[in-house]
């Protein structure tokens, strides 16, 4: 007769409790420091890689050539800040247009930010966004817009003024109201004696 | 309209009535006996009334009584068309009289003007 063994029961297991357990047993074993060894013992492929993060001022053409290689750019067009001790490194000196200058008829990467992948991205690049500062040119000279804005208010003071100056009204006399000109209803004392102010008929 | 702008501005600037400016002759001037103006409503009837004081003027007995006819046909709006009438005419001649202070104001300047005139000329 066969002994029927009882199916040995494992107790159910907390597999969040192993999982913590292991990383406990880990972090006491590992070598890092600091919070990279807190959270993970090795880092995603989105991070930043080292060499791609900006560095010093470029002075000699090779810094120069590594500087636009590792912005996407070409060597060309690669122009640094220039070097006043302001902190700028070697990020590239890209002209300052807003992205409302750019084609809104061309397959951007991002067409909001109206900007392609890996593009460099301006120092600038918040303040440029559709949203907010536009460089685009306006559609009639600076000097033509102040002209006609400052030219119309000012005319229109000039007008104000004459207005004030020399004004329109209508040939009658001021009207006539009764009892001394309404003496005690605009608030005359009432125990002083108005002057007496008389009407005709005409 | 706006021939009294021109004179006063332009042409007549020293004889054309000054709007803001008392009229200075002597309103028996020129008249025989002059009637003087009747007030209807009394004082005591406005306040009750709360008229404001612009409505306080020589018509404001027909004001009254169209306030009056108003508040007692309500919602018929259209009920008052009398009063309402009264008033407007007694306005109407109220304005007219406004106009014809006005001219005669400018014609005793023009008198005036004539009269210095002839006096500096003899």
């Amino acid at each position: 007769m066969r002994t029927s063994h009882s199916v040995r029961q494992r107790p159910s297991v907390n597999m969040a409790g192993v999982g913590f357990r292991r990383w406990a047993q880990a972090l006491c074993r590992g070598n890092g420091s600091g919070i990279s060894a807190l959270v993970s013992g090795c880092r995603a492929a989105s991070g930043v890689s080292k060499g791609s993060l900006p560095g010093p001022y470029p002075t000699t053409p090779e810094e120069k050539a590594a500087a636009a290689k590792k912005y996407n750019m070409t060597v060309e067009d690669y122009e640094p800040y220039p070097n006043k001790g302001e902190g700028y490194g070697d990020y590239p000196n890209l002209p300052e247009r807003s992205q409302h200058e750019r084609d809104p008829w061309y397959q951007w990467d991002h067409p909001d930010l109206r900007r392609n992948w890996g593009e460099p991205i301006h120092w600038d690049f918040d303040m440029y966004i559709r949203n907010r500062v536009d460089t685009s040119p306006s559609p009639v000279s600076w000097s033509s817009m102040c002209k006609q804005l400052f030219g119309f208010i000012g005319f229109m003071l000039f007008m104000f003024y004459l207005g004030e100056k020399f004004p329109s009204y209508q040939p009658v006399a001021a009207k006539q109201y009764p009892y001394n000109d309404l003496y005690l209803e605009k608030g005359g004392d009432p125990e002083k004696e108005p002057e007496e102010v008389k009407h005709y008929e005409i | 309209m706006g021939a009294h702008l021109a004179r006063r501005y332009i042409t007549e600037t020293d004889t054309e009535p000054d709007p803001a400016r008392k009229y200075e002759f002597d309103p028996q001037l020129g008249f025989d006996e002059r009637k003087e103006r009747e007030m209807v409503a009394n004082q005591e009837q406005m306040n009750l009334a709360q008229l404001p004081l612009e409505q306080r003027d020589y018509c404001a007995h027909h004001l009254l009584k169209l306030m009056k006819c108003k508040r007692d046909n309500w919602p018929n709006f259209l009920a008052c068309k009398h009063e309402r009438h009264d008033w407007d005419y007694c306005e109407h001649q109220d304005y007219v009289m406004r106009m014809k202070e006005y001219e005669r104001e400018r014609r005793l300047q023009l008198r005036k003007k004539r009269i210095e005139a002839q006096a500096e000329a003899a």
